[in-house]
């Protein structure tokens, strides 16, 4: 059910080769886009038609914002956060994002929010983006194909307790045979992490970790076998 | 615990009360109920999640208690800190002895008689009369009522036949179809299903509250790691422990067993590190007989599996296989306890890795075999097939005159009937190895199973080391000692674990 954001496209070519003004640095809330690209029109695609404003706010009526929390890509919201996050440049969430923590997490411009986030998940979310942005870990393999925190968490913002069930993984990367079917052994075909002695429904987590350096759990045991996967510690 | 045991402990409590008042100081926590918490650790003043029954470990124990728990209509959580189910449970051999009221697979081949009473006085001989006589009953007398309950609630499927596996001195060892214990565990998971429970993965348990030692204290709840969270859960029936082995911890099983250092590979899951029995010996509990730790004679040398093939050898013993050194050499009675078996092999020398089963074609299938299974294995180079011994022989590296010598007089033994080297009884199940095609498996002692543990009655109660029940606290399966002895007898295991399980389940409802 991957569902390419109907602006991906668009959002594709935002902020490709964009002159910035000055070293990269942290853009003050309001006047967000023109602190750093004082000419707009030079960020955006060539075709793009004129903007008026200089914030979020001037996006977000054609960039409608994902509240859906379903699993699909978000080329609009990778774009922006691929280049506005660490190591890209030392963003600065409230640039674009309106937040009162503890209280209210949204977009400047907007009346909605997706969460409470207290100053430890604020932390959390930027160290989490930084990895996303820029790791060797199954977080950026998700960036580079433009999903984004909702496309793998959903609703509402990510805590330090979530965690990612199967049918989600599944809702992009299913059904769980089509995964066995990549991962056949020809030679041994009980050895398939995906359809193995621990059976169908083993949780994708436990091999796959997003934020961190994902592991072939079957090694824990079969020290001997050789088995690669995505993400793993470099 | 008796009456006098009570109250000399009361007098000790005065004495060590009243120590405090004198010298001002601090009597152990532990000694001081009512006035002072277990260890150092404040209990919280506030519970996260309350349950009326907290199961923690997800194999055959916690699956069998928490199924009669729910099933009996207490609020149940079972918590697992792995990311899979089934701990050392689903990755088991399958093999589960019973003597057997329901399908007949000793009587429709002919291999004699059995009964409870028989496979208990097994467990206690086969522990060397270490089991306590009244837990080693609750097992052998349960047995046959625990693979009915997996096979017709569970769905658990059997292959049709028994062996008779080493120690027993009766054909009722059963074989799990899928060759695995995921039969069985799959099967309790369902059954467990109906109640309502489905196992809580990533929850590891990092303490157990209870406010002091006095005998009428109550354990109150559980601490546990969930994901980077730590939660406090009450549990107002019971907290049944069903956390398994120690097997995989190098410092505490060389600790009590000190041979068994990190040179021995380990059969066992990631997860059987035994720190539950430390969370409960901090409360209080007693243990008993922590340096029985068993291994697995026929393990896969160089890395300590347990696989479906590795199996084989442990089954074999009733139908005629045959173990060798690599000399070409018998150094056992094949059909002895896996102790014997394994320190048979320990005492050859660590040069005399690995030692090989050999068994031929005709054996297969009444041990208990699949013709599928022999395939993968021959395909992944764990069995070595050959027409005639002088060819296995040479496949395995053996010496091929001293094989072919050991074979010829092992099948004239068979003849005989009487085995002058090593006294195997030879019964007539066993089938000669006169032909072929043959085949061989290399194999090594493995740490395996922890016949120690925490100290139960036969209600699953948690004993304290001055002999009182711990109220509300229970435990069932590995986690559990004194019901193997020194040695446990191979497909004992499992129902033990089922039996005890839902003895825990049962009595936590009353608790
Ligand atoms: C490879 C192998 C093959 C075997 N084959 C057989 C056989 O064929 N027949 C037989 O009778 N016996 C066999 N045994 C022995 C038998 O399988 C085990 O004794 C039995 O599975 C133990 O069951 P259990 O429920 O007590 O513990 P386990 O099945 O080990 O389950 C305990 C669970 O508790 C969890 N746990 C531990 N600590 C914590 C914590 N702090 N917090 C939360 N969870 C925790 C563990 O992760 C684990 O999942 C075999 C053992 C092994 C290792």
């Amino acid at each position: 059910m991957l569902k390419p954001h109907f602006l991906a496209i668009a959002a594709a070519c935002l902020l490709l080769g964009a002159p910035l003004a000055g070293p990269a640095r942290a853009a003050p809330p309001g006047d967000a886009c023109t602190a750093c690209h004082p000419d707009l029109s030079k960020t955006l695609p060539q075709k793009h038609k004129a903007v008026r404003g200089n914030g979020m706010a001037s996006c977000t009526p054609c960039h409608a914002t994902g509240q859906s929390g379903e699993a699909e890509t978000n080329g609009f919201s990778t774009r922006l956060h691929l280049t506005h996050v660490p190591p890209a440049v030392k963003g600065d969430c409230a640039a674009c994002h309106r937040i009162v923590p503890g209280k209210s997490f949204g977009l400047i411009g907007q009346p909605f929010s997706w969460g409470a986030p207290k100053p430890a998940d604020l932390k959390l979310l930027k160290e989490e983006f930084a990895s996303w942005a820029n790791s060797d870990f199954t977080d950026h393999l998700h960036a580079k194909a433009s999903v984004d925190c909702a496309g793998c968490h959903g609703k509402g913002l990510p805590t330090s307790d979530s965690t990612v069930e199967n049918d989600r993984c599944l809702a992009c990367h299913g059904p769980i045979e089509k995964l066995a079917g990549k991962t056949r052994n020809v030679e041994f075909p009980k050895r398939n992490p995906h359809s193995s002695h621990l059976g169908d429904d083993i949780a994708c987590t436990t091999c796959h970790h997003a934020h961190a350096a994902s592991v072939v759990y079957c090694a824990d045991c079969h020290r001997l076998w050789k088995m690669s996967i995505p993400g793993a510690a470099k | 615990m008796s009456n006098k045991d009570l109250s000399r402990r009361s007098v000790l409590k005065s004495v060590a009360l009243g120590a405090v008042a004198l010298s001002g100081g601090t009597a152990l926590n532990m000694a001081v109920p009512g006035t002072a918490q277990a260890l150092v650790r404040k209990l919280p003043t506030q519970w996260d999640e309350t349950w009326d029954v907290i199961v923690i470990g997800s194999g055959f124990a916690g699956l069998a208690a928490a199924a009669e728990a729910a099933g009996g209509g207490a609020k149940t959580t079972l918590l697992e800190k792995m990311p899979t189910y089934g701990g050392n449970s689903i990755i088991n051999g399958g093999v589960f002895a019973a003597w057997d009221d329901k399908w007949h697979y000793r009587e429709k081949l002919n291999l004699g008689a059995d009964s409870p009473a028989q496979h208990w006085q097994d467990i206690l001989k086969g522990g060397d009369y270490y089991s306590i006589p009244e837990l080693a009953k609750e097992v052998a007398d349960g047995a046959a009522d625990a693979l009915n309950w997996v096979v017709e609630d569970g769905g658990a499927e059997l292959r049709p036949t028994v062996t008779r596996a080493g120690g027993h001195t009766a054909y009722r060892t059963h074989a799990a179809k899928s060759g695995v214990g995921r039969e069985y565990t799959e099967a309790l998971r369902k059954i467990a299903a109906k109640a309502g429970i489905k196992p809580t993965l990533n929850s590891e348990v990092t303490w157990i509250w209870r406010a002091d030692a006095d005998p009428k204290s109550a354990v109150l709840g559980v601490e546990i790691k969930r994901g980077k969270k730590v939660l406090n859960l009450r549990a107002n029936k019971a907290v049944i422990l069903a956390s398994g082995g120690f097997s995989q911890n190098v410092e505490m099983r060389s600790a009590h067993n000190p041979r068994l250092t990190a040179e021995y590979n380990c059969t066992n899951h990631k997860g059987a590190t035994g720190e539950i029995h430390k969370f409960a010996q901090a409360v209080g509990a007693d243990t008993l007989q922590m340096n029985f730790i068993q291994l697995y004679p026929y393990a896969e040398p160089e890395t300590g599996l347990l696989d479906a093939q590795a199996v084989y050898p442990f089954n074999g013993p009733g139908y005629g296989i045959l173990y060798v050194t690599k000399q070409g050499k018998r150094f056992v009675n094949e059909l002895e306890r896996r102790d014997v078996v394994a320190y048979a092999q320990i005492n050859l020398g660590k040069d005399a890795k690995p030692t090989w089963s050999i068994f031929n074609e005709a054996m297969i299938l009444p041990m208990g075999g699949d013709p599928e299974e022999v395939a993968e294995g021959l395909k992944r180079g764990r069995f070595i097939k050959a027409e005639s011994i002088t060819e296995l022989a040479g496949k395995c590296n053996i010496p091929t005159d001293a094989l072919v010598d050991t074979v010829n007089k092992y099948i004239q033994y068979h003849k005989d009937g009487k085995d002058p080297e090593f006294n195997k009884p030879i019964t007539p199940a066993m089938i000669t190895l006169e032909k072929g095609p043959f085949y061989a498996i290399p194999q090594w002692p493995a740490v395996h199973f922890c016949m120690g543990g925490l100290r139960i009655n036969a209600s699953g109660q948690v004993i304290d080391v001055f002999g009182s029940p711990i109220p509300k606290l229970f435990a069932a399966g590995e986690v559990t000692g004194g019901i193997h002895g020194s040695n446990r007898l191979g497909s004992n295991a499992i129902p033990t674990c089922i039996v005890f399980g839902r003895i825990a389940g049962r009595n936590a409802l009353k608790a």
